[in-house]
Formats: C-alpha cells, structure tokens, sequence
C-alpha cells in the first residue's frame, strides 16, 4: 500500500503489520500524552517529587537520554572532523537516536519545570554562572542542530526527493554537514560537562561537590568522557534492537566492533579518572567536611552496591570488554558489554541526582526516599514510544542504512 | 529551480533575523512573565492604611495582650503589646494566627436552628432571641430546670450566666474543669483559700511538677517571658527550671533537668523529695509538720523508685539543687491542666509551705469584688454536672453553653455528647461550629476576641490580682454575630429581670471601677494588678495520707496527656495558620501518632509505626505508635486536641480524641472527679 | 563567583536554649507570607514552611534524655549555594543587607536551587495558594501571593526592611544604618521566649554583633563554606555538636576550613 514510499529497493513488512505495531506503540504514547497533558492541567504536584526531590526520575532520564544520545555528535565529530569513513554505515542512525534523546529531553524538561511558559527565560534573562543556563543553551541549540542534520535524510526520502528544491536542499546541507558537525560537537562538550558541573557545584551536597581543579576540568570532562564512551555502544545496540525486530541486516557487524572499540576506549579513560575521583572524594573532601564515605549510603535503597555496581560492575568490567580485541569482537559479549556500559552510566546520573539529595547533610535530618509515580513513568514512557515511533517511521521510509540493500541480498 | 550554496545561506539567515525584527514576539514572550503571576484565581492583596489596634486576644485560655495589624480596617496579622507587662510583646501560636480565624470555614455564620439530625437552618437574629426566651421563660422558677456550662476562667460573661441563672431561680450554673478548679480545692485542703499563684520570675529555681508551665499551663506567655529573663542569651542563666511529669515536653526541653515521671506517681514524686529535704534539715512552722514529715518518711528513695523509675541518685541531686537555691518555687499541676487531683496540687504545693515560700513563690489571690449581684461560683464541674445528668439524677431542661465543647473535651466524650441528648433544649454560644454546637438546637454565634468586648481577670497562675479588657479590633463582624453577654442581657430583660446592664461593655466597665482599674487604660492595652494575699498554708497532711499510689500493672499503661498551645485548646480545633506546626511525629495523614519509649513499645509488643487501639471506659480510639524515649516507663503520651467531628476540613476527622479513653474517678478525700491517673489498654490492630 | 561583601549583614542569632518549641513563629511566618493553610499539613514533603522548627534530640533515654528546638529560616548564606544555580537570576544576593532574594515571576521552577541548598530553606509551590473563601480578606499586605509552580522561600520579611528604611527617611534617620530592633522579621518579632535576636552582624551597635561572636554560637554546616547569616546559641554541647558533621573527625571545633 505504502510501497511507494519505501527506500529504493529495501523491502519492509505489510502496511496492516505496521499500523498494529505503531498502534501497539501508540498506546504508551496516548497514555503518556494524558499524564503529561494533566501535568501541565494541575502542576508537577502530580508525580511523586516533594521538597526533599525537586530532581528525580525526569532528570535522570534526561541526563541519562543525553549521555546515550552522544553517540550523535561523536560519532559525526569521527566521521566528518576525523574523516573515519567507516562510520557512515551507521551515522544516520546517531542522527536519529541523538534527535530522539534530545528533543525527547527538552520536552521532559517543558514538564519539569513549574512554569512550562516561561521555559525561554534561560535565553531571556540568563545567568552566566549557572551550569543549567549553559545546559540550556547548549542543548537547544544541539537539538537545532540535530534537527539540521536529520532534515537531510528526510529529504532523501525517495518521493521527496523527486522534488528538485528538496533533492537540492538535501544536498546543500550535506555539503556543509561537515560545518554542523563541527558545531555539534563544540555544543555537546560543553553540555555534557555542563552536565556534570550542574552537579559538581553543589556546594551543599557532599555527594555530587568537587573543590577546584576536581570541578574544572577533572567532573567536566569526566561527564563528557562518560557521555562518548556510553553513546555509540548504545547507537550499537539500537542497530542489533532493530536488527532483531525486522529480522534484517542492518549494519555490518565490523562497523559495530569499530564503534565499541571506540566507546571502550572513552570508557576505559573515563573510569580511570573516575576511580581516581572517587578515591580523592573519599578520602580528601569528605573528610574535609566532616563527613565519611559511610555517610553516604543507606540502606538497601541508597546503598553502597549502587556505586560499586556504577564504577566496577557497570564501568571498569565493560571498558575492559570493549579494549580487549578477542572479546569486543565476539558479538554477544560486545552487546552484553554494550548493556553494561549503558546501565553503567544511566546509574551514575542517577546517583548524582537522586543519591546526592537523599543524603542528609543537616545531621539531625534523616534519609528520604524517592519512588516515581505512575505520572513520570507514564511521561518517560511517552518519550521512549515516541522514540519508537520516529524510529519506526524512519526505517520504513527513510534510506538510514547505506548497507542494508547489500547485507540482505 | 535552482538553489546555490549562497541562496541557501540567505534563506536560512534572512529568515531568522526577520522573525526576530518582530517587536510583537519580544514584547508578547516578556509580558509572560507578568500575566503568568498574576492569574485572575491568585488571590490580591488587601490596601490601605496599616494600623496596630491593641486587643484582647482571648483565643488561647490565658488570653494574650496583643496588637492587631489591620490593613484598610481589615485585621491581618498578630504581633505582640509590648507595652503590657504580662505579654511583654510575645504571643502565643493561637493567637498568632488570630486575624486568619475571623474567617476560618468553621465559623458559625448566623443563628443556627436544628431542623433534623446534624442538620440546621439559618435563621434570623429576632427569632432565635424569641426561641431563647421563649424556652426560658418556660422553665423559669424551677430550680434545676436550666442550666448552663462555662468554658471561659477568666470572662466576667461567667457572673451574668450565673446571675442570669440565679434570677431565674436556678442554681445550675457549671464550670468546665479547669486547673483554676482543682487548685483552689487544694488550697482549701491546706487550709487556705483563694486562688494560688506563682512567681516565675521571682525565683531562681522552678519546679514543675506535671504542670507544662511554658508552653501550656497557666499565663504561658507570662511564664515564657519570665523563663527567658532569667536566660539572657550569652550570659549566664539566673535561674534553673526542672521539670517532672510523664513527657519530654516543650517545658522539659528548655529546662536544666528533665525527670521522667508518670502521671500516678507525681503525688509519690513530690512527697518523696519533701523526705529528702526533710533529711537535709527542711523544717516548717506549719501546724501539721510532724504528721507531714512522718507522711513523707514513708516515701523513701527505694519507694519513690519503684513508683517512678527514679534513681535514688537522681532524686538527691535534684533535692540538693533545691537545697542551694534562694528562693525556689515549686509549680504542681496536670500536664494538661485538668482533671488532675487536688492531692497532685497539694503534694507539690506542700513543698512550697516546707520552703517557706507561701506568700513569695507561691501567692493567693483575694478573691475579687463582683460586677454582677448573684453571680456565685460554680460548685461543681461540668463533668460531674453531666455524669448526673447521663444518670438522671440531674434533668434539666434547658442548657446554656457558652465558650465551652463539652460533647468533646470531657472525659468519655462519646458518654458526656449522649448525656447532653438527655437534654431537650440545648443553646450553644459559640463562634465555631464546635461539637457541642452540632448537637446544640440552637446555636447563636458569637463574635471573634477581635470582634467584642471582653476581659480576662486573674488567668490561672498569675502571681498578682491581674486584670485585662479588650475591645472589638473591627467595625463589623465578619459573620451574623451578636455578643452572647448582650444577647443574655436582652433576654433577661424580656423575662423581666434586671442584671443591672445592658451590654457587655458595661459590665466590663463596671468590673474595671469595681477593681479600682480604668477601663480605657485597659481596652487601650493596658493592665491592672493588685497586690497578692499573705496568708499561710498548712502543709495538706492529712489529706495527702489518703494520697495511693497504684500498683504497677503490666497490661495497662498509663495515659499521659500531651498539651501543646499550638494545636488549639478544648474550645479551639487546631487554626489553620497552624497545621504546619504540627510535626511528623504528632500526626501522619489522619493517623495520630501517641507517644511510648522503646522498652514500654516492647513490654506491650508493638513497633514503631504499628497501628494500635487503646481502650479506656467505654470507649477507645485509634492510632499509630511514635517511639519517643522522651516519655515515663509504663506511659503512653497522647495529644489532645484531635479527632475532632465538627469544625472544618482542616481537623475534622485528624487522628482521634483521647478524652473518648479517660475514666473518671473519684479522689480519695476530696469528693473531686479526676481523669489524670487514666489507665488504658494499648493493642496492635 | 566570589562572593559580594556588604557594609550591612542582617543575621539571625537563636538561642537554642530559649527555644521551647511552641511554634509561633511559624505560625507568624506564614501569616506574613501569606501561605495559604494545606488541609493535609501532615505531609511535610509537600508543605511550605518558610521557617521550620527541627527537634533535635541526644538520643539517650528517661532522664538522660534531652531535646532542642532550632527554627530555621533561610539562611541567607554569604556565599550562598542556591543563587549561582539559577539559570534565570530568579534569585540574588545583591543588596545591600545581604538578603538572598527570590523573584517569583522570574522563576520558572527547576527546582535546581532546592537541589543546592543543604538545609531545605526552598520550598517549591506546588499548588495554586487556596485560602477557604473570605480568608483572603485577611492576606498580609506584605508580600505577594505566588502561583504554583515557583521557588519560595523565607527573605528575612524583606518589605518590612524596607519600611523601616522608609520610616528611617521619612523621620530623617539613616536608612543604610538602622538602628538595632527598626527591623525585625515577623519570627523574631512575635517569640515569645525572644529566643530570636535579630540585627546586622556587622554592627557593633546592634546586640547581634556580639551574640554572634559569642564563645558558644555556631552556624549550621559550617564546613560547607556557605557562610550563613544566621547563628544559633546553646550552651549545650550535644546540640552544638549536631550544627555541623563530625563524623569524619569524632569533635567539634575541627578547623573551620572555609571562612
């Protein structure tokens, strides 16, 4: 029915096969859509944050979404800075993803705040000492710049690009992509640090403070590091997710180990300096404020399992899978490294959100804990179907894998 | 069509610098944040001239002198009189919230009519004052036939209730327990009479035996402002403040020494320290000293231990601080202000006699001249009154109510609301729609303290004869209200009797000269004090020989009742200015939270958290355990002043009310009710 | 950011050992800020409580056991966690006085300065403010009631500040040096125990200068290097001891490392 409209010769399932599915999909998007849209009826009084958890789910997910979403900007940093050409077998799909994660971040973030209609104060009145106006920049502009990158591809899309304005647009901008990826990357660095130098600073909150040169450039960087060496395994296992659901060959399996050969070496730069930070945290400035590591943690909720399960479990076991040639090139233990990495860091971004705040500093306060409501959940969920939904449309109609036609053949 | 690098870049950049030339966007997006302020359901803020009128804020049972803030006539806030020497510019957490309660949903908005079961209808002011005399005039004569219950100490609106009742032939005019009652049934039991006061801040040590002296017995502000001047901070403090009774509480908090003693035992407490400072070399001129000190000899160390949990260690330091002070005072009292035996009163004031500080520490008050001929003091409480009438040896036909909740804080509350049904025709006065009112037939609604005359003589616990008045802070009542006092004087008037005035402003000013005050000196925020009384005091032996102290039981535990100003008080459900006061460990949603140390949560099995049911009497009440390491072995400390049924969505049906679980008794040798010594069962359900 | 020095520094001293606990000032916080009452109070991680009392205890038994009551308003840090975070300048530490500021139709609610700020002095307006009907009658002219979805806080009664500087004007004082007691939060003014002092800590005219000083006064979180501007007093050690973290070093009275 919709067979016009596919990519020049790929075939792809039947169009009643498809709208089930995006009906399937749909349903977690309606359900989402309501939960957000009586959030913006009653307030933020609907989920489950209080005065003790002004962050809590959604920012971890934000955090998290941006973490996974880098693989867009490095991956075009690689491949048209650093001209790996390699990479263009799976570049679309960075796109794509980075474009879910961050437009799907900036609406959570409309969510989030108490006054969606004043979300443009950041550019309005900005305040150049505060990490969240660099984030808020950054990551508007980024997702701008996403959209440019993605429009191309769009544009490509085989009826439209029938339309001469169009197939020249397309071509102009991929002219100048190397120019937007240029951009993306500068953008990203600077958010993704900002990331975490959102956190950093919080002189309050022993968990998430660094002094000095451990704030800039050591949690700067370590943010960024993070973010890289998590984003492309992930872009990775998107490729293998949707390999497996159209039962196709997508990318081949070379460009993959590339990718995770890349991730792994970020990650293996990120944890080392990552442990070092922790140690020194551990041992210089907790104590500096009277306070102990074993200060930290609580429970089975808040407990130290979570950190070690970050760092070694989900860090250094991973990196150390992903540098080892014989391992990142067997394809089961490079997704299984893949998963790792990516819980690895979405459990950093939520210690440092939600962790950092649960812990009493005041010592006759005691612990609070956090549990989303079916409200954050419904709306996170809303941003993963939508995620689903660009992506199911995007591969069924759009060119995003260069080797599909001759993996499939 | 063609489209060249160059015209791609004009397009991309003319068309964003032409949207951004647009003054409408910029102007439009800025004024967001305007309009996004003020949404038409945010409420405004009152203008106008700012004023501070002084008032009589008689929301909590003292009374606090304070100074209304208005804003265009309109009262908005609270502060305190500095000028007036009782209040000395502090105010209590009621009063605090004074100006908001005008409008509190639960008040009563016009005459009430009962037309049905909880159901009223609103009716005019002349035919409720028609009703009123109507169902007077009916009963007039026939002594026993009206009645009235009180719930205001200090109001001279108590001698026109009485007057009026008397002039009607009926002596049934009854006080709502109070501390003030019990206290001066003590006093006579020692030989004396009149009503005791203490001087704070004259002593250097303080002793609180059970009475919660800063934050809710007596003149709680007066005592604060006493407390806190012998506490200047960075310096030495000048006194010392102990404090004995079954809780930790906000009085035990400030003070140099808490002792955990349960409630049965504060008698056993007071007279095993009179042993102690009898061994130390205490003696008394008093008649009754040799039978006294064998009294007291009987309490030794080893016994006041095992009725308190005390160490004998612990009671030798606290006797040899009294010893080192110059001029102790020594201030007994139920935690809660009422329903405390006059024996609890008696121990500890005996320790006053035993330091010879009768007429300093603690004073008399002369009884004060009357401003109403025929007014006479009530003989009994309103809890016995009701418990008569719940047996029928009392049948009234008519009862008057006025600033008083007796279907709420009575002791078997549930049994005191039944025997109201008792009686046919039922008139409350009040300002809230409280759960006497909801059972009343008729209810005339009664202004707020910043809306009426009123006066305040003598609040318990005063060292000096004190006097205060007040007059309306507004033009016009918020709501349909007349003063009760004017209303009953009308009424008077119809069934053809004089009590000398028309208003209540008169009699108040008629009090004033009486006492020799000048009545706009005192509405202007000022005071009168008299001198105290001298008088001497015997040392209660033989009364306190009928003092017992129970047996340890191990499947009950004793109730101790928590006070706490802020909550509100027997005539008033919590305000909501004050609902954040309230902390997590008082209340959680609806569930009260009663208070017990770890080792009595293990003696009885419960946990904190676990749900649990007391039962005491007839009734029981639910709730949910606190662990407090604050509270006396073998205790359980319960807050009074929730689980209320009327009032508003603000405590209407929070936590539960601990008057439906006390019991009654009768005090050995005094003929008192009593309810302090309450014993309950506590089970997990 | 460094942070600004000012000729005037309004501070809080509170005697913890005067504090009973009674909750007036609580009450009067929220009178003068118009908080609008919550029907279930109970729910502390939804209230708003400008100033809130903690009960502190030492965590022994019968006898031995002892409580203290610390109100805590906002702290109004020197070098404050909350204002570098805002991304907008919703809120400030810019006048002359030191008071951090909150402008509440400049904050759009990221909460980000709640997340800052160690000792929950934010409160984040969930709801639209009810009053029950004719309640509103009795709103303090002070301050402005605010929608929901917004960051408040207690702004040490800011328009009563600048009233008294007004009334300094108007009677020919000097408004940029009141004397002591011409300004007093709503807190401060109504304790009934005066367990609150109030002045400018840098004043030597004013009573807080030397309170502050005093051999037993102490900050919260010290260590933090926040710098408060308001201290407490107890001559009690336990209590002193649960002002800062000790766990690292066993005692008080480790060097002070930022200020």
């Amino acid at each position: 029915m919709d067979r016009a409209l596919f990519p020049e010769g790929l075939e792809r399932c039947s169009f009643g096969k498809f709208v089930l599915w995006m009906g399937f999909i749909s349903a977690f998007f309606l359900f989402g859509l309501y939960a957000m849209l009586l959030i913006f009826a009653k307030g933020i009084v609907v989920t489950g944050l209080d005065n003790y958890f002004g962050f809590g789910l959604w920012i971890t997910f934000d955090l998290a979404v941006i973490a996974l979403g880098a693989g867009a900007f490095f991956t075009g940093f690689l491949k048209y800075i650093l001209k790996i050409d390699q990479l263009k077998n799976i570049i679309n799909l960075t796109v794509i993803v980075g474009f879910i994660c961050y437009s799907g971040a900036m609406l959570v973030l409309t969510m989030d705040i108490g006054q969606p209609i004043r979300a443009w104060f950041g550019y309005w009145h900005p305040n150049v000492h505060s990490m969240l106006t660099e984030v808020i920049f950054c990551i508007t502009c980024y997702c701008l710049v996403l959209v440019i990158e993605f429009v191309p591809l769009i544009l490509e899309q085989k009826q439209l690009n029938k339309i001469p304005f169009l197939h020249h647009l397309a071509h102009n901008m991929h002219v100048n992509m190397a120019l937007f990826a240029g951009i993306g990357a500068f953008l990203s660095t600077f958010h993704q640090g900002s990331l975490g130098g959102m956190y950093g600073v919080l002189q309050g909150r022993p968990y998430a403070f660094r002094e000095g040169f451990f704030i800039w450039p050591w949690t700067f960087f370590l943010f960024v590091l993070s973010a890289v060496g998590c984003g492309p395994i992930f872009t990775v296992l998107v490729a293998t997710f949707m390999e497996k659901l159209t039962g196709r060959k997508l990318v081949d399996f070379k460009t993959k180990a590339l990718m995770g050969k890349i991730a792994g070496t970020m990650l293996t730069v990120y944890i080392f300096f990552k442990i070092l930070d922790t140690y020194a945290w551990a041992n210089n400035y907790l104590p500096s404020v009277g306070m102990t590591f074993d200060q930290m943690f609580y429970g089975v909720i808040y407990g130290k399992w979570l950190m070690f399960t970050e760092i070694i479990l989900c860090g250094l076991v991973p990196a150390l899978m992903l540098i080892t040639p014989s391992i990142r090139n067997n394809p089961t233990l490079l997704y299984t490294a893949g998963i790792l990495d990516c819980i690895g860091v979405t459990l950093n971004r939520y210690l440092f959100t939600v962790q950092a705040i649960a812990i009493p500093v005041l010592p006759f306060d005691a612990w609070q804990t956090y549990a989303p409501n079916w409200a954050e959940w419904a709306t996170s969920g809303m941003i993963v179907a939508y995620g689903f939904l660009v992506m199911s449309l995007s591969y069924r109609y759009l060119p995003v894998f260069p080797q599909e036609h001759s993996l499939n053949k | 069509m063609g489209l060249d690098r160059r015209g791609f870049v004009k397009i991309v950049v003319g068309g964003v610098a032409g949207t951004l030339f647009t003054p409408v966007i910029w102007k439009s997006l800025d004024d967001v944040s305007i309009w996004s302020q003020n949404w038409s359901w945010i409420p405004r803020l009152n203008k106008g001239e700012v004023k501070a009128n002084a008032a009589l804020s008689k929301l909590c049972p003292a009374g606090c002198a304070v100074k209304v803030k208005t804003v265009g006539g309109l009262p908005f806030a609270v502060v305190g009189n500095t000028a007036n020497p009782m209040s000395q510019g502090g105010v209590c957490p009621v009063c605090a919230a004074g100006a908001q309660l005008m409008y509190s949903p639960a008040r009563v908005k016009s005459p009430m009519k009962k037309v049905g079961e909880g159901k009223f209808e609103a009716i005019k002011w002349e035919d409720a004052e028609a009703l009123l005399v109507e169902k007077l005039t009916a009963l007039k004569g026939q002594n026993g036939k009206i009645a009235a219950i009180c719930g205001d100490e200090t109001g001279t609106a108590g001698e026109v209730i009485s007057g009026l009742l008397s002039g009607l032939g009926n002596s049934g005019y009854y006080m709502m327990p109070g501390e003030k009652f019990v206290a001066e049934k003590g006093v006579k039991l020692m030989g004396g009479s009149g009503q005791p006061g203490f001087d704070i801040a004259g002593s250097d040590l303080v002793l609180m035996i059970g009475a919660d002296a800063l934050d809710s017995w007596g003149a709680t502000v007066a005592n604060q402002k006493a407390f806190a001047a012998t506490r200047p901070t960075g310096a030495a403090a000048t006194a010392k403040f102990v404090y004995a009774g079954p809780v930790l509480n906000h009085s035990a908090g400030v003070s140099d020494k808490f002792l955990p003693v349960p409630p049965q035992a504060t008698a056993a407490f007071a007279l095993g320290l009179a042993n102690l400072l009898i061994n130390d070399g205490a003696v008394s001129s008093a008649s009754d000293f040799a039978e006294y000190k064998a009294l007291a000899a009987k309490y030794t160390p080893e016994e006041v231990e095992k009725a308190t949990g005390l160490k004998a260690e612990t009671m030798k330091e606290l006797a040899a601080m009294i010893k080192a002070a110059k001029s102790p005072v020594v201030i007994a009292g139920a935690s809660f202000g009422q329903g405390g035996g006059a024996l609890d009163f008696v121990a500890g004031a005996s320790l006053n006699v035993l330091l010879g500080r009768v007429g300093s520490g603690m004073t008399l008050l002369p009884a004060a001249p009357k401003a109403v001929a025929g007014a006479a003091a009530s003989e009994k409480d309103a809890a016995s009154f009701l418990s008569e009438v719940a047996t029928g040896k009392a049948a009234p036909g008519a009862l008057l109510v006025y600033e008083a909740n007796p279907a709420y804080a009575l002791p078997q509350a549930d049994e005191m609301a039944k025997a109201l049904g008792n009686i046919a025709f039922k008139v409350s006065f009040s300002t809230y729609m409280d759960e006497t009112a909801a059972l009343c037939d008729l209810i005339l609604p009664a202004p707020h303290s910043y809306e009426r005359f009123d006066d305040a003589l003598n609040p318990y616990g005063v060292a000096k004869s004190t006097y205060l008045a007040g007059k309306p802070v507004v033009k016009q009542p918020a709501m349909d209200c007349k003063d009760p006092v004017d209303v009953l004087l009308a009424a008077a008037s119809k069934l053809g009797l004089s009590l000398g005035y028309d208003t209540y402003a008169d009699v108040i000013k008629a009090k004033a000269k009486a006492l020799g005050a000048d009545f706009d000196a005192l509405v202007a925020g000022g005071i009168w004090t008299g001198d105290a009384k001298g008088g001497s005091l015997n040392l209660g032996a033989s009364a306190l020989a009928k003092v017992a102290v129970p047996a340890a039981d191990d499947k009950t535990l004793a109730v101790a009742l928590m006070s706490n100003q802020a909550f509100g008080s027997a005539t008033l459900a919590t305000p909501p200015a004050n609902l954040l006061v309230i902390s997590d460990k008082e209340l959680s949603g609806k569930d009260l939270l009663v208070q017990m140390n770890a080792a009595t949560a293990k003696k009885i099995g419960v946990t904190a958290g676990a749900k649990v049911k007391l039962t005491g009497g007839k009734g029981e009440m639910k709730a949910r355990v606190h662990l407090n390491e604050g509270v006396a072995p073998g205790t359980v400390g319960v807050l009074l002043g929730f689980g209320r049924s009327a009032w508003d969505e603000f405590t209407k049906g929070k936590g539960d009310n601990v008057y439906k679980i006390l019991t009654v008794s009768d005090e050995a040798g005094t003929g008192l009710k009593v309810w302090a010594g309450s014993t309950v069962t506590v089970a997990k359900v | 950011m460094k942070a600004k020095e000012f000729k005037v520094t309004w501070g809080m001293v509170v005697d913890l050992d005067k504090c009973t606990g009674c909750g007036a000032c609580m009450t009067a916080c929220q009178v003068e800020n118009n908080i609008a009452p919550m029907v279930d109070a109970s729910n502390k991680m939804r209230t708003l409580s400008w100033m809130l009392v903690y009960e502190l205890s030492n965590k022994k038994s019968g006898a031995e056991a002892e409580v203290a009551y610390l109100p805590r308003p906002c702290m109004q840090c020197g070098n404050p966690a909350c204002v570098p975070v805002c991304p907008v300048i919703a809120t400030d530490k810019n006048e002359e006085g030191g008071i951090v500021s909150q402008i509440y139709p400049r904050c759009i609610g990221c909460r980000y300065c709640m997340a800052a700020c160690p000792y929950h002095a934010r409160y984040f307006n969930w709801e639209d403010p009810v009053f029950p009907k004719g309640m509103e009658k009795a709103l303090s002219p002070s301050t402005s009631t605010r929608p929901r979805g917004v960051v408040e806080k207690c702004n040490f009664c800011h328009t009563r500040f600048m009233q008294a500087k007004d009334k300094a004007r108007q009677e020919g004082g000097n408004p940029e040096s009141l004397p002591d007691g011409a300004y007093m939060p709503a807190c401060a003014e109504i304790c009934p125990t005066g367990a609150i002092s109030f002045g400018d800590v840098k004043n030597k005219e004013h009573k807080v200068f030397e309170l502050a000083q005093g051999k037993d006064a102490f900050r919260l979180l010290e260590k933090l290097g926040l710098n408060p501007q308001v201290y407490y007093v107890s001559k009690r050690e336990w209590v002193r001891k649960l002002g800062d973290n000790y766990a690292a070093t066993g005692k008080p009275g480790a060097a002070k490392k930022h200020s």
